[in-house]
Order: structure tokens, then C-alpha cells, then sequence
């Protein structure tokens, strides 16, 4: 293509504008962020993930969806290699972060999970003080230089996961001490003071009310911007709200993958369908 | 299709599909009865038709309201979803062709102060054609018969050149006595209101496709281009 062309050729000024309008739209078109390939996981025996290939765009929300056991938490831990914590576990094919194997060798998990960071479909806050609990991973992985800018980092964290106006006066209180919903949110809060490039959710909003339910699908939408998302849910109309792309999963196996709108308007197979409609396959 | 887990969500689908089936049984009725009247000169049918109308007005809002509540309560996806707006948008439709059946049989009134004219005949008839296919994209609906609706669909043309051929003739009567040029310029506006119910038939085959494939079914429809003349417009209500 020629500078002529690529500007509009010798088309009327208007239409010059218009025609950059898709390259401006090529370069925020999501890129790949993870991909799994031929991916299979065993508990013993137990063949839980069959032969998966899925890729996870940059910039996207990716929804995973599927009958409670089809092993959506079990693929989703595959992705920060959460799974080497549970000895019976084996991992099987190819899965990259920005083109990297993550299950390479020289690859650190500890670092790896600060890039992919986890919310757990169980709260789990550590047995420490609020504050501790959000300020663990910044710590640990060095990313404030002082007091101040991990005071900082605790709050801006407490306020998007919106837990601050209910905790900020007691921070040093024990998280366990939280009710189930908010222990939720602050495992929230504590997954993405580190500022991960990618986010796994299993479930983070299952114990909360609807108003801290929209306030984390909010912060899904805000965290798009510069993450890449993947949530498990157990809700059809979470799923459509909040991501651009859907997997549903059936027995182990990734049934069907494709646009959001896609899947719950039309989708391509029966199971998926059945599966979302609530239908007795 | 299996049915749903919960079972009420069925019952919910249900009630919507046979209220639009007893709605297009009655929108068949109305347009038929219209043609009778205007065939037959028979002014109290028409007032049966213009009364009968109501019931289409009721039955479309009670189809929305039933529809709303699914879409509120249900949260339809994918084929239910599609299952739900079709009937919203069908329902409306069939409410229209009602419409335009009260306006088509009004004009028995104008008829019955004339003499019997023979060019009310082929009108007629073009109702009749207009009939078949409404009473076979209804039944496709119901059935959810893609290959029927999509055969109506294509048939619609047959329609629109009906309706060009009966436009001259209906002309050349009136050049031939211009007498009957009041008389004739509403027999015109007959035949385009039966042209608008063939396109409404079209849309409810579209539908009807929407639905089972969940796709539109594109707009290569064959058209048989028809004339629209000025004196062809909607007649005060
Ligand atoms: N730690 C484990 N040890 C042994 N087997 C496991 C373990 N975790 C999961 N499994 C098995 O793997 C399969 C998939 O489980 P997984 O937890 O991934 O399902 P899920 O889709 O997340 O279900 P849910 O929606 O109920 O959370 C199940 O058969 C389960 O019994
Ligand atoms: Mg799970």
C-alpha cells in the first residue's frame, strides 16, 4: 500500500480521517497474553484437563464456565503453576506467558505468580493483620521503596477491591477476623497490590452481596485496561456482563471458545447450550 | 431440546409460543373476514372486523407483558433469548397486519354505496394469495419449520407482482370510467395494504429463521419491486 492510499489517497479530507480510524483500532486490538497447548492434567488417576487449547488475550476479560468438577480451578491454577503445590498433580503440554514456557525449568514460580496473580475461589487470608495481608506481596517482591508508598499501595488496593471504608480504622486487625465476603475482598486487595499483568479469579464473587458485586465487576472492567482477566463464575449473566471472551468447559474438556456474545447468543454446541439455557442435556 | 431444570422457565416459553399462535389464528381471521366484507359488500361484517380488532391490540400487550416478565425474571440466553424477542417483535407484527386488515375491511362501506364493480374480483383474490402465505408463515412459526419459512419468504415475490399487475388494472378500470375513480382509488389502497401484510409475512419468516438458525436470513429476498403510488397511502383511521 501506498502513503497515498494508506491516507485516503486523493479522497476528500473527511474520509482521509476515517481511514485512519482502523489502523488506530488494529493497534489496540487485544494481543496474546497466555496460551496453553495440548494441555492435560492428573490427579493420580484422575485425567481432570483433556488435551486444552485455549489463548488468553491482553486486555481481555476471559470467562471460564462449566458443571461444577469440569476442572475450570483446575486449569485456571495451570496458568501460575498453583497446581506444583499439590503433589498428586501432574501437568502435561505447552503453556507460555508472552510467548515464555511458564513451566520451564529456570522459570521462578514466586515470580511467576507475581506476574499472574490469584484470587482463590475460598478466601484465604493469611493469619496476619489486614494491613499485613495487602502489603505481603509489594514486600516481598520489592516494589515500594518506603512506608509512605506502601501505605499508599495498601489503601489504593483496599479501595478498589472496596473494602477501605469498612477496614481503614482497623488495619491491624487479623483479615480472619473478617466476615466471609470481605476476607474475599481483601484477597482481592491483596492480588492486585502487586500489580499483576495477569489476574486469575475462581469465583471472587460467590460470597459477596450485589453491591460488592458490582463493585468487583467494576474493578474487572478498570483492571482491563492494563491486565489480562481470567474468572471462573457460576453465573451465566456475570459471564456475559464482564468478559469479551468465554470458555465453557464440560468433563475436562474445552467444549467451545469464542466471543462472549457469541455464546450466549448463539452458540455452537449443544452442550454449551444446554449448559447455559439450563437445560437437562 | 431437553427441556429446562427449572420447569416453570418451560411453562414460561410455552404460554408465549400459544398466545402467539391463538394471536395469528385471530390476525388469519380478521383479514380473512376483511376480504369477505369487502367480496360480499357486507357492511356489518366489516364493523365485526373493526370491533375484532381490539382483541389483537389486548393480545400484543399481554404477549409483551408475558415476554417482559421472562426476559426480567428468566434472564433468557441464546435460543430461549431468541425464542423471547422473536415473540415481542412477532406479536407486534401481527398486531400491525390487524391494522391493516380493519383499514382494508372500512372500505366495504365505500363498496356497498356502489354498484358491484367486477375489478373488487381480482383484489380478492390477491387477498386470498395474501392469506396462504400468512397461514403458512404462521404454521412455519409454530413449527419452527425453517425450509416452509424460508419457501414463503421467496414467495413473496408472486406477491409483489400480483400486486403491479392488479395496480394497472385497477388504472386502466378507472381511465375506462371515470366514475369510479374514488371507488377504485381505494381498491388500490386495498391491494398496497395486502402488499404490506406479504412483506409482514416475510418478517415473521425471518424470525421464524432467527430463531431456529440464529442468524438473520440476509436480504437477497427476491422483490418484485412494487409500484408505490402516491394514491396508494395510508387512509385516516
Ligand atoms: N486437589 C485435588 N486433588 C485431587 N483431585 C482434585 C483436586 N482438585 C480437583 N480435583 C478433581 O479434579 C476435577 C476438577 O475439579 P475442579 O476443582 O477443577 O472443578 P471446577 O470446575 O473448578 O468445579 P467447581 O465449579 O465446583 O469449583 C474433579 O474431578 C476434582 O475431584
Ligand atoms: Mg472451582
Amino acid at each position: 500500500m501506498t502513503v497515498a492510499e494508506d491516507l485516503g489517497g486523493d479522497a476528500p479530507a473527511e474520509t482521509g480521517a476515517v481511514a485512519r480510524i482502523p489502523s488506530a483500532s488494529a493497534r489496540t486490538a487485544p494481543e496474546l497474553k497466555m496460551t496453553a497447548r495440548s494441555c492435560d492434567v492428573f490427579y493420580g488417576d484422575n485425567h481432570a484437563i483433556k488435551n486444552v487449547d485455549v489463548d488468553i488475550l491482553d486486555n481481555t476479560v476471559t470467562a471460564f464456565i462449566g458443571p461444577s468438577g469440569c476442572g475450570k480451578s483446575t486449569f485456571l491454577r495451570c496458568l501460575n503453576r498453583m497446581n506444583d503445590t499439590i503433589d498428586i498433580c501432574r501437568v502435561t503440554g505447552e503453556l507460555t506467558l508472552d510467548g515464555e514456557d511458564i513451566y520451564d525449568a529456570k522459570v521462578d514460580p514466586v515470580q511467576l505468580r507475581a506476574r499472574v496473580g490469584m484470587v482463590f475461589q475460598k478466601p484465604n487470608p493469611f493469619p496476619k493483620s489486614i494491613y499485613d495481608n495487602v502489603a505481603y506481596g509489594p514486600r516481598i517482591h520489592g516494589l515500594v521503596r518506603n512506608k509512605a508508598d506502601l501505605d499508599d499501595v495498601v489503601e489504593q488496593s483496599l479501595r478498589r477491591a472496596s473494602l477501605w471504608g469498612e477496614v481503614s480504622d482497623r488495619l491491624d486487625q487479623p483479615g480472619t477476623g473478617l466476615s466471609g465476603g470481605q476476607q474475599q475482598r481483601l484477597c482481592i486487595a491483596r492480588a492486585i497490590a502487586t500489580a499483576p499483568e495477569v489476574l486469575l479469579m475462581d469465583e471472587p464473587c460467590s460470597a459477596l452481596d450485589p453491591i460488592a458485586t458490582a463493585r468487583v465487576e467494576e474493578l474487572i472492567h478498570e483492571l482491563r485496561e492494563n491486565y489480562s482477566i481470567v474468572i471462573v463464575t457460576h453465573s451465566m449473566q456475570q459471564a456475559a456482563r464482564v468478559s469479551q471472551k468465554t470458555a465453557f468447559f464440560h468433563l475436562g474438556h474445552l467444549v467451545e471458545y469464542d466471543d462472549t456474545t457469541k455464546i450466549f447468543t448463539n452458540p455452537h454446541d449443544k452442550r454449551t447450550q444446554d449448559y447455559i439455557t439450563g437445560r437437562i442435556g | 431440546m431437553g427441556p429446562h431444570i427449572v420447569s416453570a422457565f418451560d411453562s414460561d416459553l410455552q404460554l408465549l409460543n400459544r398466545k402467539i399462535a391463538e394471536m395469528g389464528g385471530l390476525a388469519e381471521e380478521q383479514l380473512s373476514s376483511a376480504l369477505k366484507a369487502i367480496a360480499q359488500r357486507d357492511v356489518e361484517l366489516a364493523a365485526e372486523v373493526v370491533k375484532g380488532d381490539k382483541k389483537l391490540d389486548e393480545m400484543e400487550m399481554e404477549i409483551e407483558e408475558a415476554a417482559i416478565r421472562t426476559l426480567a425474571l428468566r434472564q433468557p440466553v441464546a435460543t430461549d433469548l431468541r425464542d423471547t424477542v422473536a415473540a415481542l417483535k412477532v406479536a407486534s407484527t401481527l398486531e400491525r397486519i390487524g391494522d391493516l386488515s380493519k383499514s382494508i375491511a372500512r372500505v366495504a362501506d365505500i363498496l356497498s354505496q356502489h354498484r358491484p364493480l367486477l375489478v373488487v374480483a381480482p383484489v380478492v383474490r390477491m387477498g386470498r394469495q395474501v392469506l396462504g402465505q400468512l397461514s403458512e408463515v404462521l404454521d412455519a412459526y409454530t413449527s419452527r419449520d425453517t425450509p416452509l419459512a424460508v419457501s414463503v419468504w421467496r414467495r413473496d415475490v408472486e406477491v409483489d407482482v400480483t400486486y403491479n399487475s392488479l395496480f394497472r388494472e385497477i388504472l386502466t378500470y378507472m381511465m375506462e370510467d371515470p366514475r369510479t375513480i374514488g371507488v377504485c382509488s381505494q381498491l388500490m389502497f386495498v391491494a398496497k395494504n395486502l402488499e404490506r401484510i406479504g412483506d409482514h409475512s416475510t418478517f415473521i419468516a425471518e424470525m421464524t429463521y432467527y430463531i431456529v438458525e440464529g442468524e438473520q436470513l440476509g436480504d437477497d429476498r427476491p422483490k418484485g419491486d412494487p409500484i408505490d403510488a402516491d394514491i396508494a397511502v395510508d387512509m385516516p383511521d
